[in-house]
């Protein structure tokens, strides 16, 4: 009895193993595949949601691919990089997928673009840590955003011309790695700019409490409190700076924003007055960007934001050189991708052979007032656009 | 600096009256329950959006304030009846699995109704604007909280001291049996705490609002303070979440001054200093 | 009073592991990469049915509910990836390491949360793991911090220098897990049948007893607390291993309570039930989160329902199902005597 009963709950068991080998061999006929790493649940489900959307415009819009039906494939690194990682080498594996885009977590695109590489494939990403176009570069991997370097210049030096009063600056920063690569450019403009730092307040990874940062930023009486975190981090730090009259007493500098939807979660009240960087700007008058704009509003209904347009115009580069290469091969992608130029949502955009970075603007923007706002997205206005990236030597970046 | 460190007190006894309330519906349920709520930030986050659901209705904070805890309190009330009070006589690794389940349910109905970015809900007008000290300012908002906070402990202190209902609450902490046996409706007794101890962390999600507005993930993180402060404080003890919230705020605050990067850390490591050295906590009993 | 009532119903027994339990599992880690898409897939399984198992030793014999297994995971994941990066360390010494490293860390947290019972040694753990988080992001230097530890290798199995097989092909990484995993299912055993493993549920029973008769309870905790971080530690190397990689979430809380909701789903009546566990969420996690972004709640749900209706898990699930059958049949029997 034992024996049989024991039989019976493996097969059941074995049944329901089974179901996933189902759900995947759905894709293992003739159509192309393309994979999007888009962190849909857990708690990043905001990025990955509209960076989603993005992805499927832009294959939406590709339609075929040199003759071949266009699958996109949306794989949920749930916002964990470890199983980003396991499910990449899974379809890298099992259903010879060689082209990624997304990834929210520098961790979770770091570690994928060791292992697309490996694999010959190719991975675009928008995250934002140094080392993906710096020590950790590699053939394979390209990458959108601009990084630190570039977001500390394109902001506090335009606003530096702006403020030529402002010589005292206060920061408080995140202690990520990326925090320290951020306020490490932050003490560089400082020094060259002759400006003064006075401070910095170091917080914790999970940090929302900021008040204790906001009276050691008070007690320093800086001309500018420059916020070098992100996320939900960055949204409290405002919010609390703003109930603190921060912006009565200085200027507030957010350096690395994340766009539309963070400035619709805060609001006018918040916003007003605060200097904030961002990679995309909807309302930037470019070609690509008028159509892309147009685009979502179709699809969505909604204005695009950073992570749509970020993943969008990733996968559509990506797309677009699978075609003119003629070739799905990987390293022939990469190749084409290196020291391409396009159009896309900032203007003008290449990718530079040295590191694989894409060179692109970096925005300053000035929250609106909510009386001046033309319609509810209006929120801020682009105050100043420029480029700004080291040298391919000081990245530590060495494609052979 | 000297002033720096006196604000940053100051701040942080602030901040420790909101960590009390979170606390101290936590430590009433486990006092008179015996049961662990790890789905207690959940509820937090629930008050914080039903906060900002009410106040985008009806552009009323004050409102808010009184409705939303009172909602959240009563599915929690629900929650209850239908499935906590299956679950009281289970060891503390099933509540814990259960709250961890009801919490998870909690956050991606959040998402599914409110959208996964958060929401922001403004400082009541008649709160906004600072108090100038010296080279410091403070928040009206938060000189508020205090002061509110401060009302409600009261309000709860006479509630468990002063009332037949606290009585009855006190006594079934001792002994569940006894009280049952003199005649209470003992089932009734749970549900009404258990609704009291979450409509409180409801209503700690609604103050909140203003400062950190309503996010879908922040329930862990609430949860881990909570836990600090009670175990600090002594589980089930009113007076522990009191000063346990107190402490934690005050460390928190001048840490942030002293050794920002290890505030967190602090807490935590006060936690297990406390433990180690006070077996129930500071006010806590066997 | 509440607390005890709950002793009246405490989790399900863990009892000695009867020799077709072997065969079973033989059997699970036979079919497993034939039954599933990926090998890749069935190495995570069988890594977190280590952990998994390692937990239960501490929760379903010793009935001791610890939230810092994930301490033991990471730290053995940093320690066998540092060791194999700056130490050229081959596959089995980098094993040792994180065993070792996994080991100690569990005699010093364990030492210290034994000290306290209940809710109050669960809060310890917690508490730990905490500091062990805080403490793995700062020190980025060697960790990586949140950008987590790159370059991971995956040494061969060699001997004096020659290499007998290449684990790069994640089926023969598989079958390298897979043999660890039943040798440390059997040394698991052992302990268990082992005058140790019943002074451990002896413990879990009713530990005052246990300590009057003159056992030094204490020692036997700690001790398993060792077994149980050692084995962790074990599991979180070759974790690192298979991504190539140490994610900062290996030693966060998450990490934790996905160990402990896999030992408790899976059920802590049996050393079997960590394989069900691990596979089960592991599995239901990739099949939602392919459907339904917000499969999170569903989790939630199924946390709820084995709590309320199969208490003892997916083992205690199929051990139930196995005696009704068994009843069945000898029904069916009798039924048939008395016709014939």
């Amino acid at each position: 009895m034992q024996r049989r009963s024991l039989l019976k709950a493996g097969l059941v068991a074995g049944g329901l193993c089974s179901l996933p080998l189902a759900v995947r061999q759905a894709f293992a006929a003739d159509p192309f595949t393309f994979y999007g790493l888009k962190s849909m649940s857990g708690a990043f489900a905001s990025y990955g949601k509209y960076a989603d959307m993005g992805s499927r415009l832009a294959v939406k819009e590709q339609g075929e691919l040199l003759g071949r039906p266009l699958n996109y494939k949306v794989i949920d690194t749930e916002g964990n990089a470890g199983k980003a990682v396991r499910k990449v080498q899974e379809a890298i594996q099992q259903d010879g997928a060689r082209f990624f885009q997304g990834c929210t977590l520098s961790s979770s695109a770091l570690a994928v673009a060791k292992e697309v590489d490996k694999a010959g494939g190719v991975f675009m990403t928008p995250v934002g840590a140094d080392e993906v176009t710096g020590k950790d570069c590699n053939a394979a991997t390209f990458r959108w955003s601009v990084p630190t370097y570039g977001a500390i210049r394109e902001t506090m030096v335009p606003l530096i011309k702006r403020l030529p009063e402002a010589k005292r600056w206060y920061t408080i920063t995140p202690q990520y790695v990326f925090g320290e690569a951020l306020l490490e450019n932050a003490k560089q403009v400082c020094k060259e700019h002759g400006l003064e730092h006075v401070g910095n307040s170091y917080h914790s990874l999970q940090e929302q409490e900021f008040s204790g940062y906001l009276t050691n930023a008070l007690a320093a009486q800086p001309d500018v409190l420059v916020l070098l975190n992100f996320g939900s981090q960055s949204s409290n730090a405002l919010r609390q700076a703003v109930n603190f009259g921060i912006k009565e007493r200085m200027k507030v500098l957010l350096v690395w924003s994340a766009g539309l939807d963070q400035f619709q979660e805060l609001g006018s009240d918040v916003l007003e007055g605060v200097y904030l960087g961002a990679q995309y700007w909807h309302q930037v008058d470019t070609p690509m960007n008028r159509e892309l704009v147009a685009a979502t509003k179709a699809a969505y209904g909604i204005n695009p934001n950073y992570p749509l347009a970020a993943d969008y115009i990733s996968t559509k580069v990506m797309l677009q050189a699978i075609v003119k290469t003629g070739s799905f091969d990987g390293p022939t992608v990469a190749k084409a991708l290196q020291g391409l130029s396009y159009e896309g949502p900032t203007g003008s955009e290449s990718i530079r052979a040295g590191d694989h970075q894409v060179i692109k603007d970096y925005y300053l923007l000035l929250g609106k007032a909510a009386s001046e706002r033309k319609d509810d997205d209006d929120l801020a206005t682009v105050v100043s656009a420029g480029k700004s990236f080291p040298e391919v030597a000081a990245t530590g970046c060495s494609l052979a | 600096m000297l002033s720096l460190y006196l604000l940053q007190i100051v701040n942080g006894l602030g901040l420790g009256m909101i960590y009390f309330l979170i606390a101290v519906g936590l430590t009433i349920i486990f006092g008179l329950l015996n049961f662990v709520n790890f789905a207690h930030g959940a509820f937090f986050l629930l008050g914080s959006y039903l906060c900002y659901t009410a106040v985008s209705l009806t552009g009323n904070f004050w409102l808010a304030l009184l409705v939303a805890p009172l909602l959240v309190a009563a599915l929690a009330w629900v929650v209850e009846r239908v499935l906590i009070q299956r679950i009281y006589h289970l060891p503390h690794t099933f509540q814990i699995l259960v709250t961890l389940g009801i919490a998870l349910i909690i956050q991606e109905a959040s998402v599914i109704i409110w959208g996964p970015v958060g929401k922001s809900v403004a400082v009541p007008a008649a709160l906004r604007g600072v108090v100038v000290i010296g080279n410091f300012v403070y928040p009206h908002y938060r000189i508020f909280l205090i002061a509110f906070s401060a009302l409600i402990a009261l309000a709860l202190w006479l509630l468990l001291e002063r009332t037949r209902f606290g009585a009855l609450v006190r006594a079934g902490s001792e002994s569940t049996e006894t009280v049952s046996l003199l005649g209470t409706n003992i089932f009734r007794l749970f549900s009404v705490t258990f609704a009291l101890g979450v409509g409180l962390a409801g209503m700690a999600g609604v103050l909140f609002a203003p400062l950190r507005g309503a996010q879908p993930f922040v329930g862990p993180e609430i949860l881990g303070v909570a836990f600090v402060v009670v175990v600090i404080g002594g589980m089930g003890s009113f007076g522990g979440a009191l000063v346990g919230g107190l402490l934690v705020g005050v460390v928190q605050s001048v840490m942030t001054t002293l050794w920002p990067q290890g505030a967190s850390l602090m807490i935590y490591g006060a936690m297990a200093a406390v433990i180690l050295i006070r077996p129930y906590g500071l006010f806590g009993r066997a | 009073m509440a607390e005890q009532l709950s002793q009246t119903q405490p989790l399900p027994f863990a009892k000695t592991q009867s020799r077709g339990m072997l065969y079973l599992v033989i059997a699970v880690l036979v079919g497993l990469p034939l039954v599933l898409p990926s090998a890749t897939l069935a190495c995570e399984i069988l890594i977190f049915a280590m952990a998994a198992l390692a937990c239960n030793l501490l929760l379903g014999y010793t009935g001791l509910l610890s939230f810092g297994q994930g301490i033991f995971f990471g730290a053995g994941a940093y320690c066998a990836a540092l060791a194999m990066i700056h130490l050229q360390l081959g596959l089995f010494s980098a094993l040792l390491c994180a065993a070792g490293a996994g080991g100690l860390l569990a005699l010093v947290v364990g030492a210290l949360a034994i000290r306290r019972t209940g809710i109050y040694f669960v809060m310890l753990t917690l508490a730990f793991s905490q500091m062990a988080y805080f403490v793995a992001y700062t020190l980025s230097g060697w960790t990586g911090g949140d950008n987590g530890l790159l370059d991971v290798p995956r040494p061969e199995i060699s001997l004096a220098g020659h290499t007998l097989v290449s684990l790069a092909d994640s089926r023969h990484f598989y079958a390298f897990v897979a043999v660890l995993f039943l040798l440390i299912f059997m040394a698991a055993r052992r302990v268990i049948a082992s005058p140790f493993g019943s002074t451990l549920m002896a413990i879990r029973e009713n530990e005052t007893r246990a300590a009057a008769i003159g056992y030094d309870t204490r020692h036997f905790k700690i001790l398993v607390f060792v077994l149980s971080g050692a084995v962790t530690g074990i599991a979180g190397a070759l974790y690192a291993m298979l991504l190539h990689f140490v994610p900062l979430s290996n030693i966060d809380l998450q990490m934790s309570e996905n160990i402990l909701i896999m030992t408790i789903v899976g059920g802590t009546g049996s050393l079997f039930g960590s394989l069900l566990g691990a596979g089960s969420i592991v599995l239901l996690g990739d099949f939602l989160s392919d459907l339904w972004p917000r499969w999170l709640m569903l989790l939630g749900v199924i946390l709820i329902l084995v709590v309320v209706f199969m208490r003892g898990g997916l083992w205690g699930g199929l051990a139930a199902l196995g005696k009704r059958l068994g009843h069945r049949d000898k029904a069916v029997a009798a039924a048939k005597e008395e016709v014939l």
